[in-house]
């Protein structure tokens, strides 16, 4: 009946009746007092000394042990309800006398926390197992285009490098608790329950990131979850009146670094200082290097002063706009939103545009069914030059004052660069994927606490590429005729070529199973069971034309002709299924005791070795719920131990290695002229190939103090990953001439521990700060691979025992100097040799480390920390709101991390690129300790070696995260007649402090000269201005 | 009530069906990979099986454009920086850890092996068996026959490596280099007769087997594998080329030009190439050794420099060698009156390519002139190479071009005969008579009658450096006749020419990273990888290399 009177449309009559009620009784009773019982809970139980002020008066009390109170209150007058660990809330006392208020936790609470797990959901305190979580609204003002990017230095135990800035290719890879195998260490990414990525969700639809960390919170996803977890719930609809929300912020990025190259007349100086200390003729006259200065002569002398300037955007934009309306009634809840959100790159070209929908109604249909229906829409389109980004940066390392300007002083194109940039066409990829689902969940009348639930899940993608190629412009320069003519050319093909790919990718999902809750007396017991079936198919159809005579981008218009057409196409597979239990007993919320797993099978395997079985054990102990501490220290609010055990999976190599197959390979070779596929060996077979295994360990410790002021978590977790998938390559000749499958025989440890503390403290009403920080340190090491005599029966050079992607090289020891030499130029007697030409005073000497007088492969040792995952990375965030005003702060840090500077990335003139600004700082007699060798007009092998003179460290702080905000005072909300209006800064990656020169320490010099991607895009420094309005 | 009965069952449903399918789940994890044939399928059929040995002829090395084995011969540079020829192997600084090494035929040779051992013992039709084992065995040896000639004797690996059936056995030692020969020779011997004369274009013929076999003979009679110079062997190597000859099937191209263009494909002087097809990833890109800038637009990337050395070898267009006192040659117009090859495979100063005059010239801003500071942006010698590189498909980045990569080629069976007879027993009219039918195709004049046996040697070797220059036989010539310590020792060369009051001043210059190191105590052969010694402990490692 109240539903249906809800829904009754609201006659004009009774419209007006209302409001000329509602006007006299303001006016009757606006100064009239009256006494206001209250009430305020968690959404469960009474909260006691909740502090409850009347805004306009200042006036207020606290409740008591019930969670009541009685204040005496006029109408039009606003309630401020705030308590620690709770988000504070502002209510409109209004036409009532009575009022109970749910209070909602605040991130950080940990008390009256529920927390999202595998498959279901559990109380924070009566967890056993080693989980992090974060509010989805953390993220949501801060100016990143996708999701992954936000994570870093929010939760512990996750690691996040970001290793592009690039719109559409910026997602961070994600590592938990650092690296456990040779492999994939790829964690289980899941929405809403179902396998997926959240990467490129609207991030104002996320609930609450939740990071499965140990064996306990992993098992339920057995021979997927060995790399741990990270489940991502979408927002759904609350109860009560619909509220309207607008989020949106715009700003502008720039990149973090850029390498900071030599200009025209720097790039000639070095060039002739090389030849001179070669003995070779200057390249450049005095005539030229002034040319090249002053800019005089432009087309054949361009300064290239200021390279960045010129080909990249500054302030590119980044915008994002989200509208979201949630509400409910009793039976009945919705959260709708729709989010936009565009990205425009560092060239012209280049950009990203996204849309999300998410649509989330939850239904109560019957007393004991309901239902509830997700889902989530993308379509995304991103767009870049023809010429890969990978081809560009090494481009901009070719923009020789030699080859030509930009632009000569007519405005064709003078260098290779600016045609593929600004005019190569394009590549555009055109995204659109849903993910959609219905679960259904059954309360069985007849048997308390049992509920029956069955989900399926389908989502569809369709990934459409397009890369339309136009001939690159490169005009030329005739000096030998005055003026100079300038003569138009192409480089590469001459005619316009076409692909196109489109990708049809379905995943379906089901699951069914059973929840059983119950408690007798103080024995509390959850059984969950579950079947879980997943299926995983893409179709992919490809189609190329060249030579197209027409300039329009349509597949059909290119060349008619046979040979300049061609098709490809492929289709796969995947299938997993499982079942799933967790059964979790407590005794009176203090004894916890938990067993989970999974009986898993994966297609990736032979016939009899595709099902495992994955159990965990958790136990945990609320000392804070003994009588000898319950009440007795009253600052102790939460004190759990917690220790967990298990085994869990890992698919980490690739599929049907258990087969003896051979590849099919499309067009291999030529007979009679005509192309003719081609047949090879894939690998050797290994029919016992199964998943690796990982013994995982964890022991916790939480604690809450003085009601929440203090919240601190800390876990030591130890994992043994067995069945390692390594190739065992290395052990049988080079002369077998095929690779070997994979097989299960490496074991790698990874310790370490996490921890997480929060504190919150009101110094009034007005002012409230807090600090989160969190840390993990985990350190990994080799027990058990393949390794060659040669390194393993070497101290220095054993990879056994070592952390994975440890750096080995020859440790340079500094220059040759003068002194190091005999009149003739041979080096002293005693000085151990090198083998790679006759060094010089101010080439790199290495160390003998074997002592035998000569230096070879015997003497590589240790040079650096792993480049791919830092040792130890932290996050602090304090946070400060004084009245309207909110700073948020996040700085994020690692530490134990190297990168090495390969060739072009730091040398002068590898390959004939472009040097750097700090490459002046190189070796003569008069300057013995430069940071740079002997100038050579190109790198000589004995300095080009791998050394640890080339290493940088790459640790680094940097502020990730600002946001300072203020909301309007509900004062003046009230007058306006909306809820809420808060307008904030915000910024992502605004300051660095890093050793690292010329290149963003999360993404490194990774840029050895070969080209095709290995060039970074520079992660992006964003600012930006956000307004968040709820009507 | 009513309506939550139909709920339940509707759930009920729903469970029960997803549950059914549980029972089904190993049919469910049964995925068929749609991208891989197995073993039974693949050697069932003579179609299916062919496939696999098209991808063994796809393994056939082609010219690796980014650094071609010609500059690390006296004949060209890289005009690249940092490439192996220039940095590693020209100073003769490379070791186990670093070589330049041809280890990798071994991926071909377990394709051979393989492809042997099933067809072999396959059930298909035995006329159809005996040519491919035949081709199977031909590429075989061939692959060996890098491997001999770069490192000396190897494993002589004829079965397919099986870990887990022969266990330490998989661990082979090196056989001698006279071993590795005989392998080759006998192979090659062995499945001449199965092959047939005439095949369809890109397979392996008779006369393929023969030449291989006549080149296995001619590196094992020379002075690096001869050294007590026992005529016999050169009396096989010319018994075995004449062969080839006389299988009437052959002769030469008459243009020299468009002889390794596409449009001459498997012409009649070609024995055995690598076949290519433009618009495919099975392109030829030969562009990229070429001239660089083309009308001060980069063309190809320079990675061959001809060197001055090589541009003396080419005689006047009257036949004699610019060292001859007749021959007419001016220093100072060093590009008159050359040979007709000269202008078919260099470019030099002032001449014309794609429309255009290269000027390599200094001090007049051509980007094409002679870099003598090593900053590798032009050419490294003061010219280029265009021999093989079609004006059609110039450009470094053009995919288009399907000229096939020659490897044996009628004319090299001629000079080789000529070497091998001279060698043997003397300048012979049939001596002549090979070596004049490649000048001749040239427009040169015969050789001059009575040369004694010394002196046509030396007119062979000059004839074969310039006929096959560039095609990668330099090195194993320089190798095989020991010639290595004395080219590959010092400087080659590069021509500076400047304008000097009006006039052009041509001089010889040592070409900027061209110095060469040699040492004949162990740079004959190449040291065996590190990575391979480090893997298979029974492989020992060649001479004085660490």
């Amino acid at each position: 009946m109240k539903l249906k009177l809800l829904q009754s449309p609201v006659s004009g009559k009774a419209f007006f009746s209302l409001f000329v009620f509602l006007c006299l009784a303001g006016a009757v009773f606006a100064q009239a007092d009256f006494t206001l019982n209250g009430k305020i809970t968690d959404g469960e139980n009474a909260l006691s000394d909740v502090s409850v002020i009347v805004r306009e008066t200042q006036q207020g009390t606290t409740t008591n042990a019930n969670g009541e109170f009685t204040l005496r209150v006029s109408r039009g007058q606003t309630l401020v309800v705030s308590h620690t660990g709770f988000e504070t809330q502002t209510i409109k006392v209004g036409n009532r006398n009575e009022i109970t208020i749910a209070l909602t936790a605040a991130a950080g609470n940990v008390l009256s926390d529920v927390v999202v797990v595998g498959y279901g959901t559990q109380k924070k305190t009566s967890l056993t197992a080693a989980v992090s979580t974060m509010k989805g609204k953390e993220i949501a003002s801060v100016p990143v285009a996708n999701l992954s990017n936000g994570l870093g230095g929010r939760v512990s135990g996750v690691i996040v490098k970001q290793g592009s800035g690039e719109p559409g290719y910026d997602g961070s890879n994600i590592y938990i608790r650092g690296l456990s195998s040779t492999g994939s260490n790829q964690p289980l990414l899941i929405v809403d329950g179902i396998p997926r990525s959240f990467q490129h969700l609207d991030p104002n639809a996320i609930e609450t990131f939740t990071v499965l960390k140990d064996a306990a919170a992993v098992a339920p996803y057995g021979v997927a979850g060995a790399n741990g977890v990270i489940l991502v719930t979408t927002k759904k609809g609350k109860s009560g009146a619909p509220s309207l929300t607008y989020n949106g912020y715009a700003g502008f990025q720039n990149p973090v670094v850029l390498p900071d190259f030599v200009n025209s007349y720097e790039y000639a100086t070095l060039r002739n200082a090389a030849a001179v200390n070669e003995g070779l003729p200057e390249p450049y006259t005095a005539e030229e290097l002034q040319k090249f200065q002053d800019g005089s002569d432009p087309d054949a002398y361009p300064t290239f002063k200021d390279i960045w300037g010129t080909i990249t955007n500054k302030n590119s934009l980044i915008t994002q706009h989200n509208i979201e309306v949630s509400g409910g009634a009793e039976r009945i809840k919705y959260y709708a939103a729709l989010g936009y959100m565009q990205q425009e790159g560092m060239w012209q070209a280049t950009n990203t545009r996204r849309f999300n929908v998410t649509l989330n109604v939850d239904a109560q249909v019957t007393s004991t069914t309901s239902v509830s229906f997700n889902l989530n829409g993308r379509n995304q389109n991103s767009k870049f030059p023809a010429v890969s980004t990978g081809r560009i940066f090494e481009l901009i390392g070719y923009l020789h004052p030699l080859y030509g300007p930009l632009r000569f002083s007519n405005g064709m194109p003078g260098t290779f660069l600016t045609g593929s940039l600004f005019n190569s066409g394009y590549e555009k990829y055109g995204i659109n994927s849903l993910f959609s689902q219905l679960s259904v969940e059954q309360k069985i009348p007849f048997v308390k606490g049992l509920k029956l639930r069955g989900t399926i899940a389908y989502d569809p993608t369709y990934t459409m590429h397009k890369l339309w190629t136009l001939p690159v412009h490169k005009a030329s320069l005739d000096r030998s005729q005055t003026p100079y003519v300038i003569n138009d050319g192409i480089w590469g093909q001459t005619k316009p070529s076409l692909r196109q790919d489109i990708d049809f990718a379905t995943q379906l999902t089901y699951q069914a199973g059973f929840n059983y809750d119950n408690s007798f007396g103080d024995h509390n017991i959850a059984v969950l069971g579950l079947f879980e079936a997943k299926a995983n198919d893409l179709t992919s159809i490809m189609a190329t034309r060249r030579n197209f005579n027409l300039t329009v981008d349509e597949i059909n218009l290119g060349s008619s002709s046979a040979a300049d057409m061609s098709t490809g196409g492929a289709s796969s597979a995947a299938r997993q299924a499982g079942l799933v239990y967790r059964v979790a007993y407590n005794y009176s919320q203090k004894y916890l005791v938990e067993a989970s797993g999974r009986y898993d099978g994966s297609y990736y395997f032979s016939p009899d070795k595709r099902w495992g079985f994955f159990p965990a054990f958790s136990v945990g102990w609320r000392l804070s719920e003994e009588n000898f501490l319950k009440n007795k220290i009253s600052w102790l609010s939460n004190l759990k131990l917690r220790a967990s055990y298990g085994e869990v999976g890992a698919l980490a190599g690739s599929a049907f290695q258990y087969m003896s197959t051979y590849n099919v390979l499309g067009t291999n070779y030529v007979l009679g002229g005509n192309a003719v596929q081609g047949i090879s060996e894939r690998s050797e077979p290994n029919p016992n190939i199964t998943w690796e295994r990982a013994k995982k360990t964890d022991i916790g410790l939480e604690a809450s103090l003085w009601k929440g002021l203090l919240n601190f978590e800390v876990d030591y977790f130890y994992e043994k990953r067995s069945n390692m998938l390594m190739s065992p390559d290395v052990i049988i000749p080079a002369e077998y001439g095929v690779g070997l499958s994979q097989v299960n025989a490496g074991i790698m440890s990874n310790q370490g521990f996490d921890f997480t503390i929060r504190s919150a403290y009101d110094f009034s009403q007005d002012l409230q700060v807090s600090l989160s920080a969190n840390m993990t340190y985990a350190k990994n090491k080799l027990l058990q691979v393949f390794e060659g005599a040669t390194t393993y029966n070497n101290p220095n050079r054993r990879i056994t025992g070592r952390p994975l992607g440890t750096q080995f090289g020859f440790h340079a020891l500094g220059y040759f100097q003068a002194e190091d030499f005999e009149s003739d130029g041979s080096l002293k007697s005693g000085i151990p040799t090198q083998p790679w030409g006759a060094v010089q005073p101010g080439d790199i000497r290495y160390e003998d480390m074997n002592k035998d007088g000569q230096i070879n492969n015997d003497d590589l040792t240790v040079i650096g920390n792993p480049t791919a995952v830092p040792g130890i990375i932290y996050g602090f965030a304090p946070s400060v709101r004084y009245k309207g005003f909110g700073l948020e702060l996040l700085f994020q840090g690692a530490a134990k991390v190297d990168w090495y500077y390969h060739g072009s990335a730091i040398m002068p003139f590898w390959e004939t690129m472009l040097p750097y600004k700090q490459n002046f700082d190189y070796w003569t007699p008069q300057n013995t300790d430069a940071r740079f060798p002997r100038l050579t007009s190109s790198p000589t092998v004995n300095n080009s070696q791998t050394s640890s003179f080339w290493m940088g460290d790459a640790d680094y702080l940097r502020l990730k995260s600002a946001t300072l905000s203020y909301t309007i005072p509900a004062s003046v909300m009230n007058r306006i007649g909306l809820q809420s209006i808060r307008v904030y800064l915000s910024g992502q990656n605004i300051i660095t402090w890093t050793r690292l020169i010329n290149y963003d320490p999360e993404i490194g010099p990774n840029n050895s000269w070969i080209p095709n991607g290995s060039w970074g895009y520079p992660n992006q420094k964003a600012l930006s201005v956000g307004l968040n309005i709820t009507f | 009530m009513k309506k939550q009965l139909f709920k339940i069952s509707l759930n009920t449903i729903i469970i029960l069906s997803v549950s059914f399918s549980f029972t089904s789940c190993k049919k469910f994890l049964e995925v068929v990979p749609t991208n891989q044939v197995s073993d039974l399928t693949l050697w069932a059929t003579q179609d299916n099986a062919d496939l696999f040995l098209n991808n063994i002829y796809a393994s056939v090395p082609t010219l690796e454009t980014g650094d071609p084995w010609e500059n690390f011969s006296d004949n060209s540079l890289n005009g690249q920086a940092g490439r192996v020829s220039t940095n590693v192997y020209g100073p003769g600084i490379y070791t186990p850890a670093n070589t330049p090494n041809k280890w990798g035929q071994y991926t071909n040779i377990r394709k051979c092996n393989l492809f042997i051992e099933r067809v072999t013992a396959s059930s298909l039709p035995e006329d159809w068996k005996k040519v491919r084992l035949a081709e199977a065995r031909f590429l075989r040896a061939y692959f060996y026959s890098i491997l001999w000639t770069y490192h000396g004797g190897v494993p002589l690996i004829t079965d397919v490596l099986n870990i887990n059936e022969q266990g330490d056995a998989v661990f082979r030692a090196r056989n001698t280099s006279e071993e590795t020969a005989s392998f080759i020779i006998f192979e090659c011997g062995a499945i001449e007769a199965d092959l047939p004369v005439t095949a369809q274009s890109g397979r392996v013929t008779k006369g393929a087997a023969l030449t291989l076999k006549g080149y296995a003979e001619l590196f094992n009679a020379s002075p690096l594998k001869n050294p007590s110079n026992d005529l016999a062997r050169w009396e096989q190597a010319a018994t075995t080329y004449k062969k080839v000859i006389d299988l009437n099937k052959y002769s030469l191209f008459p243009d020299y030009t468009t002889l390794f263009y596409e449009e001459s494909n498997n012409n009649v002087e070609v024995i055995f190439s690598r076949q290519h097809l433009g618009g495919t990833s099975l392109a030829n890109y030969i562009g990229q050794i070429g001239p660089r800038f083309v009308n001060g637009s980069l063309t190809g990337w320079g990675h061959v420099d001809p060197t001055q050395d090589l541009v003396d070898e080419y005689a006047m267009a009257n036949g004699l060698p610019i060292t001859d006192p007749g021959s007419g040659y001016n220093p100072q117009k060093p590009y008159v009156n050359r040979e007709k090859r000269f202008y078919e495979s260099i470019i030099y100063d002032e001449s014309i390519w794609l429309g255009a005059t290269m000027i390599m010239k200094q001090g007049v801003g051509s980007l094409n002139a002679t870099d003598l500071n090593n900053s590798s942006i032009s050419t490294r010698t003061g010219y280029y190479v265009i021999k093989g590189v079609n004006p059609k498909y110039a450009g470094a980045q053009d995919n288009g071009n399907s000229a096939n990569w020659i490897i044996f080629r009628y004319a090299e069976v001629l000079l080789s005969y000529a070497e091998a007879r001279n060698e043997a027993t003397g300048p012979d009219q049939s001596v002549y008579d090979a070596v004049n039918e490649v000048r001749n195709r040239s427009d040169l004049p015969d050789l001059p009658a009575g040369l004694n046996q010394a002196d046509m040697r030396k007119a062979i070797a000059r004839e074969r450096r310039v006929e096959l220059a560039f095609e990668e036989k330099r090195l194993p010539d320089l190798l095989r006749l020991k010639l290595a310590e004395t080219k590959l020792n010092g400087t080659v060369h590069a021509i500076k020419i400047d304008i000097v009051g009006g006039n052009t001043v041509y001089t010889v210059v040592p070409a900027g990273g061209g110095a060469k190191v040699f040492d004949p105590a162990k740079n004959y052969v190449l040291p065996i990888p590190q990575s391979a010694i480090d893997k298979n402990p029974n492989l020992e490692q060649n001479p004085n290399y660490q």
